[in-house]
This record gives C-alpha cells, sequence and structure tokens, in this order.
C-alpha cells in the first residue's frame, strides 16, 4: 500500500504541474509585446491583410475567451493551428521534433557510455594523469556554453573530417536520382553527428564529474574495503561493490537530465541549423505563433515532468529506502 | 505612356542570351574579387545555394518571408519583371510580350507570348491572367490582400483573345509596371476550385503539401521541399523565356551564418545569396571564390519621434535640433566599425536603389562645431555637467525646463551590431551636449508595438508616445511607392515607425500615384523626398551594400536582380 501511496501522490502530482504549466502556457506568450499579427513586418502587409489575419485567428477575442477555447481545445487533443502557416500544430511539430529525439538520444548515447567511463576510471585512478585528464576535461566541457561549443566545432572539426555543419540531409542527395536506403541513413547519420556529438560533449563533462564524486564515496565505503580484504579483484570490486551502488544518483540525474535535453538542445540547433524542436521554438517566439510555442512548451514541459516522474518512479524501484 | 515593341524585347533578350551564354565573366556592374572567372560555360550542374532566409510558402496569396517571392519568381509567370542594363533598372516583359496603354492611362493592354504552358502541359492564356486579377481584386480585403498592393486602382481585368489581356484601372496610376512586377499569376484551371464563398481556400492552400499535383508555369518546377532545409527546383521545360543553365537549384536555409561560411569554403555550397559583413574579408582572400559588391537596399537612421501631438521632449520636433545633432554623428566611423567598411553614406529615405533618388539632398556634414552654435542659438544652454538646458514652454503643449536628456530605443533584430552603432551615435549626441542612454526595445515586434504605442488610433492622433528616438532600417525598392508611404498619415499604426503627420506630403503621395507621366512623378517624389529631408523625419545614415559570393567553379550571378527577376535563377552557369 505504501508502494501504492507513494506512485499515486507522484502521479497527482506531476498531473497538477502539468495543468499549472498549461496556464502558464497560455499567461507567459500573451505578456510579450505584440502578437502574431503586429509581427508581421512584410511590405505586403496591409491593415486590411492584418485585421483579417486577427479575425480569422481568434485574436481580436477576449483573453479570457481565448483562454477558455484554448482549455476546451486541449481537452480534445487539439493544440491548435499555427497562426503563421495555418497548419495543425501537431502536423507541425511532429517532424521537427522526430529530428530532435534522434539527435538527442544519439547525444545522450554517446554522453552516457563516455561520461560513465571516465567516471568510473577518473575514482578508480584517483591522483594519477588519468584521474586529472578526465576531470579536466570533464570540467572544461561541462563549463562551455553549448553554442560556442558547436562554434568551435563548425569552424575547427568540420572542415578537418569534412562533415556538414547545417541541416539534415545533403542538398544533393537523390535530386537526379533515386538514393538508397542506405545513402539516406548514412547521409542523415553524417549530418547529425556535429550537434549530437556538441550535446554528448557538454554532458559527457556533467556525467564524468557526478560519476567521478558518486564512485569516490562509494569506494570509500566500509564494505568495498571488505571487498578488497576478501580478496576480490580491483576491476570486480569497482564494477560489483563501487559502480553498483554509485548507479543511483547517476541514474537519477540521466532520467532529470532527459527532460531538460529537449529545451536544452534549443541552441545547439540554431548553430548547427538543425531542424529540430529547438528552432522551431525560437522562430515561433520571433514570429509570435502562440498555438506553436504552446504545443511546444506543453512538450518540453510534458517531458520535464515525465522525466521527474520517472526519476522518482526508478527511486522508488532502485532504493528500498524510499519505499520503506 | 510607355510602350515596348515586340522587336525591341527580341533584340534585348537575344543581347541578354548571347551575354549569359558566352561564358567568362559576368558585366553586371558589381564590384568584384577573389578568384578570377574564366572559361566556358558548361550546360548542367546543381547550382547549391546558401541562405539564411527561408522559404515559408509557395502560395503568392499567403507568405512573409522574403525567399518565398523569390521562389514565386521562380515558378510563377509573371506579366512583367525587372532587368538591370547599363547600370540601371528596367522594365522587361516575362509573359507579357509588348504593352500599351490608354490615352487617360486608365487601361492597359498586355500582348502575351503565344504557345506558353503551365508545367502540367495545359495552355497557359490571358484567361488565366484576367482570372487571377479579378480573383485577387474580388477578395481584396481578405484572403487576396497579400498580393492586392500590387492592383491598386485596378477595378478588373478582361482577356479580349487568348493572348491579350486588358487591365482596367478606375484611377491613372503613376507606377502600373513597377506594380504588376510583384504581381504573379496562377494557373486558373488548378485554383479556381479555391476561389468559391469567402475565398479563405485561397489563402489556405498550400501547393507544398502535395508537390506532385502542383502547377507552375515558371523557369522551374519544384522538385522538394523542406521548410527549415533543403528546397530543390529544376528547369520547366515548357517555360518560355531564358532556359535555365543547370539541372537543378538545391537553396538550402542556414540559421548560422557561420556555418554556411564554413560550409562555402569546403565546398560545400556553390553561392552564398547574402554574405555577412564579418566573413567579406574572410572570402576575400579566398582565391577559390569570388565576392561581389553592389550597392544596397536597406538603409540605417536615426528615427526621429516626429509625432506633432506628443506632450514630452517637444524640443525633439523642431527640425533645427534634429538636424544638429544629426551633424554630430560620424558616419564613417559607423561605416567602417559597424559595417567594416561595406556601406555608404545616404541622405533620402527610398535610397540609392530608388529610381527617383533625389541626388540634390543633403550631404548631411559631419560639422559638430556648427551644430553646437546652432543649438546655442536657439537657446538650448549648456549646464554645469555639459547637458544643455530645455527652457520652459507655455501653451497647448507647455513643458517645464528640463535637461536634454534622452533614451534611444533599439531593435534586438538588427542585421548589424546595433548596440556599437549607438555607442557611435551617443558619442557625437554628447559633443553637442545632449545625453542619450540605450534602451534596448526586443525583437522587431516588440520595439514596433513600443513606437506605435499602445491603442494606436490615427482617428484620435493616440499613439507615438513614451519614446523619443530609435535606431532602425528600412529595405527599398526600386519603386519608391511603398517607402514614401511609411511616413504618411495613412500608415498610422501600421507602416509608420515616426507618427509624422504632414497633410501637405500624404496629398503629394496621393498625386504622384496618380500621375503616369514619368518625367512628372520623378519631380513631385523629389519634392516628397526632400520634404522628409527638411523636416529630419528620419536621418539616414547609412546603406548597407549587398554582398554576394559564389565559387570560382560558377558564373553568371548578378545581385542586381535578386528577388526582381527570373534571369537571377536562369543565367548562372557552370565554368568549364
Amino acid at each position: 500500500m505504501k508502494g501504492f501511496d507513494y506512485v499515486g501522490k507522484r502521479m497527482l502530482f506531476a498531473a497538477l504541474t502539468v495543468f499549472v504549466a498549461i496556464t502558464l502556457n497560455f499567461v507567459l506568450f500573451r505578456t510579450l509585446s505584440g502578437d502574431a499579427v503586429s509581427a508581421l513586418r512584410c511590405r505586403q502587409c496591409t491593415q486590411a491583410f492584418k485585421d483579417y489575419q486577427r479575425e480569422q485567428l481568434g485574436l481580436d477575442k477576449s483573453k479570457w475567451e481565448q483562454y477558455q477555447l484554448y482549455l476546451e481545445d486541449l481537452a480534445h487533443g487539439n493544440l491548435g493551428k499555427s497562426l503563421r502557416s495555418e497548419q495543425p500544430v501537431t502536423h507541425e511539430l511532429w517532424p521537427p521534433l522526430k529530428n530532435t529525439v534522434v539527435m538527442v538520444a544519439l547525444g545522450t548515447f554517446f554522453s552516457i557510455v563516455f561520461g560513465v567511463l571516465v567516471g568510473v576510471v577518473c575514482a578508480w585512478r584517483r591522483g594519477t594523469w588519468a584521474d586529472k585528464g578526465g576531470l579536466w576535461s570533464g570540467l572544461a566541457f561541462y563549463s562551455m556554453p553549448p553554442q560556442w561549443l558547436g562554434l568551435l566545432m563548425v569552424l575547427f572539426v568540420a572542415g578537418w573530417f569534412g562533415l556538414p555543419t547545417a541541416g539534415i540531409k545533403d542538398p544533393t542527395l537523390g535530386i537526379l536520382g533515386d538514393a538508397s536506403w542506405w545513402d539516406v541513413l548514412v547521409d542523415r547519420f553524417r549530418h547529425m553527428i556535429l550537434p549530437a556529438l556538441t550535446l554528448g560533449l557538454v554532458l559527457y563533462g556533467e556525467y564524468a564529474l557526478v560519476v567521478r564524486s558518486a564512485m569516490l564515496e562509494t569506494l570509500g565505503e566500509d564494505y568495498v574495503l571488505t571487498a578488497r580484504a576478501k580478496g576480490l579483484s580491483n576491476w570486480r570490486t569497482v564494477r560489483t561493490h563501487g559502480l553498483r551502488n554509485a548507479l543511483l544518483p547517476i541514474v537519477t540525474l540521466v532520467a532529470l537530465s532527459l527532460g531538460f535535453i529537449i529545451g536544452g538542445s534549443i541552441t545547439i540547433e540554431y548553430v548547427f541549423s538543425y531542424p529540430g524542436i529547438g528552432l522551431e521554438v525560437v522562430e515561433a517566439i520571433d514570429q509570435r505563433d502562440y498555438p506553436i510555442l504552446q504545443g511546444a512548451f506543453l512538450l518540453l514541459t510534458l517531458s520535464v515532468i515525465g522525466a521527474n516522474l520517472l526519476a522518482d518512479l526508478l527511486y522508488f524501484k532502485l532504493d528500498p529506502r524510499v519505499a520503506g | 505612356m510607355r510602350r515596348k515593341t515586340a522587336i525591341a524585347l527580341a533584340i534585348l533578350a537575344a543581347l541578354i542570351l548571347a551575354s549569359a551564354g558566352c561564358g567568362g565573366s559576368s558585366s553586371n556592374n558589381a564590384t568584384g574579387s577573389g578568384g578570377s572567372e574564366t572559361g566556358n560555360a558548361v550546360e548542367g550542374g546543381i547550382l547549391r545555394v546558401g541562405s539564411i532566409n527561408y522559404i515559408d510558402s509557395f502560395n503568392p496569396f499567403h507568405y512573409i518571408e522574403s525567399q518565398a517571392y523569390n521562389a514565386f519568381i521562380m515558378l510563377y509567370p509573371q506579366l512583367v519583371q525587372y532587368d538591370y542594363q547599363n547600370g540601371a533598372y528596367v522594365i522587361v516583359g516575362d509573359l507579357a510580350d509588348s504593352w500599351d496603354t490608354s490615352k487617360d492611362g486608365k487601361d492597359w493592354t498586355f500582348h502575351l507570348k503565344s504557345g506558353t504552358k503551365w508545367s502540367d502541359g495545359q495552355p497557359m492564356t490571358a484567361e488565366d491572367v484576367a482570372w487571377t486579377i479579378n480573383t485577387t481584386v474580388k477578395y481584396a480585403s481578405g484572403p487576396t490582400a497579400v498580393m492586392a498592393p500590387a492592383l491598386a486602382h485596378v477595378k478588373n481585368a478582361e482577356a479580349t483573345d487568348p493572348t491579350t489581356v486588358v487591365i482596367h484601372y478606375g484611377a491613372p496610376v503613376g507606377n502600373a509596371l513597377a506594380q504588376l512586377e510583384q504581381f504573379f499569376v496562377v494557373p486558373k484551371h488548378l485554383w479556381e476550385k479555391y476561389a468559391t464563398g469567402d475565398g479563405k481556400g485561397l489563402k489556405t492552400y498550400a501547393p507544398e503539401q502535395d508537390i506532385g499535383s502542383m502547377v507552375t508555369g515558371g523557369a522551374f518546377t519544384l522538385k522538394q521541399y523542406e521548410k527549415k532545409g533543403t528546397t530543390v527546383f529544376l528547369p520547366d521545360p515548357n517555360y518560355w523565356g531564358e532556359k535555365a543553365h543547370v539541372q537543378a537549384v538545391a537553396l538550402t536555409y542556414y540559421t548560422n551564418a557561420d556555418s554556411m561560411i564554413a560550409d562555402m569554403k569546403s565546398g560545400q555550397v556553390d553561392w552564398v545569396d547574402q554574405v555577412p559583413f564579418n566573413a567579406v574579408d574572410v572570402l576575400k582572400k579566398d582565391p577559390s571564390i569570388v565576392v561581389q559588391q553592389i550597392p544596397g537596399a536597406e538603409t540605417t537612421n536615426i528615427t526621429w519621434n516626429s509625432n506633432p501631438y506628443k506632450d514630452k521632449n517637444r524640443e525633439l520636433l523642431d527640425p533645427q535640433v534634429k538636424q544638429a545633432l544629426s551633424m554630430c554623428v560620424d558616419r564613417d566611423k559607423l561605416i567602417e566599425v559597424v559595417f567594416n567598411g561595406y556601406a555608404d553614406t545616404v541622405e533620402s529615405l527610398p535610397g540609392h536603389i530608388s529610381l527617383y533618388e533625389n541626388k540634390d539632398l543633403g550631404p548631411l556634414e559631419h560639422d559638430c562645431a556648427a551644430a553646437n552654435a546652432t543649438l546655442d542659438s536657439l537657446g538650448y544652454k549648456k549646464g554645469p555637467d555639459g547637458t544643455r538646458m530645455v527652457p520652459a514652454t507655455t501653451g497647448k503643449y507647455a513643458q517645464p525646463a528640463h535637461p536634454m536628456e534622452y533614451r534611444i530605443m533599439t531593435p534586438t533584430s538588427l542585421d548589424f551590431n546595433g548596440d556599437r552603432a549607438f555607442e557611435i551615435v551617443k558619442e557625437g549626441f554628447a559633443e553637442a551636449g545632449v545625453k542619450v542612454s540605450q534602451w534596448v526595445g526586443g525583437d522587431s515586434t516588440a520595439a514596433y508595438e513600443i513606437e506605435t504605442t499602445d491603442h494606436c488610433d490615427p482617428k484620435t492622433n493616440s499613439g507615438y508616445t513614451g519614446w523619443d528616438i530609435a535606431m532602425w532600417d528600412w529595405v527599398g525598392y526600386v519603386d519608391p511607392d511603398f517607402m514614401l508611404s511609411v511616413v504618411t498619415k495613412g500608415q498610422w499604426c501600421s507602416w509608420s515607425d515616426t507618427g509624422w503627420d504632414n497633410p501637405d506630403y500624404d496629398a503629394l503621395y496621393e498625386k504622384q500615384g496618380t500621375t503616369v507621366d514619368e518625367n512628372e512623378r520623378a519631380s513631385i517624389v523629389g519634392q516628397m523626398e526632400q520634404m522628409i529631408y527638411d523636416n529630419w523625419v528620419y536621418t539616414q545614415l547609412v546603406e548597407e551594400q549587398y554582398i554576394d559570393a559564389h565559387t570560382t567553379a560558377w558564373d553568371g550571378m548578378d545581385p542586381h536582380l535578386n528577388a526582381y527577376a527570373k534571369m537571377y535563377w536562369t543565367r548562372p552557369f557552370k565554368v568549364g
């Protein structure tokens, strides 16, 4: 029953957070100066056109009416239509979301593998050059702004390795003939390398530092000393007694990070002209495209809340003390 | 009245074809630098273009981005278009072979090329032109409002035979051809199903959602579209004009100009349509890249709140004060520091690109000593801290004595370093004893909201309060009509960013719009430019240069034609 209470409370809290986030999503963007129509600064955007647009988009209604309609639509699973393209928000967000998720997954995979590996090695070989190298590289990448690291990649790495710096596909691929699925796959992967690597390196720094710290704490425990006294090999001691017990904060950190990674990739996507959700958000802000912003931020909010919930549930599973 | 005969056009077309097809360097009056352009034209090749502007729509009735306009030029027929010949823009035919006007200037007859076809093989006739015009006029206050300005004063159009269309205007229009240059014809057989009821379908139809069924009639067809990626165009074999030399054009959108330049240097991009100022010197050093510079259309300015009904800091409505402060701004320093030297001074609002630029304006001298003398003579004495004081005034708009301290609003969306530009202006104003601080106005939408102010209403003369000075830019056009309109009362709360209200000017604006005689219109436009200048509605600072770059593997690019002609896309060729 205690377990049910714990899970139930967490779920309820998550649902409440979602509702608050939904309301904030509405209020937040309307505090910005101007709206989607006043954002139109084009020669052909006449006053007649602007008035027509306001009426068509419902921007001539009161804020309260707009809020009611917004909630009503959300309850029906309808995120509305983009004010610019007038296409459904889900239709507009789905392609960039797919692009982001794959790129983020690749970067996160890289960061987890190398972050955990380097963190473990640093802790295991504490005080050696390996430790110092891992520590400094972790600190360096963790402290770099992602967009700055991205620019370094563009200027210094892309040229050396002949990697593309923008978009998700080669502009000439399949233009004059059909490209095989393998060619397309390889091309997509090549375009994903630099943004994923940039994200991966920033996260790598964070993970390596946390893993090293958690491992050092665990390796100083009495049960590790006991394991060593029993004659277990160094590696086995680290793997079975050190790493397994150090996993708790690591799993939590990864779960929490996952929620923020989607939002955190905005600057990286901008640097690499990567058509993901981050780029979509930047342009929607510029264009005051409320439905797109609401849809994207709802997605980001849900991913953070979902990741938090996942972390809570994992804690419950991994740490018997939580379940009581 | 203007008339161009088919013979003249044929000769012109032959000359253009000869110049484009003979290989070697293009003669487009652009200042070029970098690698040498020699070799013969080779047909074919994929032209990879990098751009920081993206295409948001392929529907000419519903678009915002400038790159979409470029796409329309590639895909849809226009009656006329611009060409750039002997250092000047001239109107030439596109779908129209020739045209003539009635004596009263209200009826324009266009003689179309015969045997033209849409991309699906259907005949393209005068009926398509007349239908597009009549439909645009019919729904002008709603679904077709975006293209309607190109048909200002048009009553209707009729196809008198398959190759003749007559456009009837309610009043003579001074810039009818320049307006029609911005009008695109769509295929009636595909689009008429959307022109029913309230006509909303005309706006919501998104041709790019089903490229296979899209019908076009330009030099290219659409092969692939990625809004934030690469859009691919293939030459249309049905096209009647100058055939494209390329096998395909692949236009890639970059959010980051540094990536675009890096890709160009590594050979992944052949042509960059707009090079950022900070990258020009780097590209010029690369022997495999040709950089072309021409006077641009974008002018930067000091925008003065010229609302005659504003209640504060009314001393800034005095043209002498504004002129004096402007004389303290070092424009040469602005050009060197902010634009890396790639800008020129400018005086008129429509800028150097305008056909009717008033070249007698100014020039604004950098002479702060004279400016200080003027301000002294106007009674604005310097206080103990060196800041000038404005004496108290009486009357309807009475204001107390106050120091000359103001805020200058700068939007964050400027395409140059606005902070640095502000610092230079601040230095100049300080020399005149005027203290200014920067007010970051947010992105262009937020900054525009600040300028027009909440509850803006031209009927009650409300709006345009709460700010005094801004720094911003305008992008001009060959025909000056639009630029001249932005300071009219008719644009209050819309395009006006100054709040200027001058009935004499507005009357001239109306007059130039209905003056068909070119010389007479030029004279009126010149007067209007003089009025804007004399009233210091804006202090025009500099005009940015327009800079593009291409690799030596390609040639035939003419930056003058960007957004003006199909030839911009058909003339580039691979160098053999």
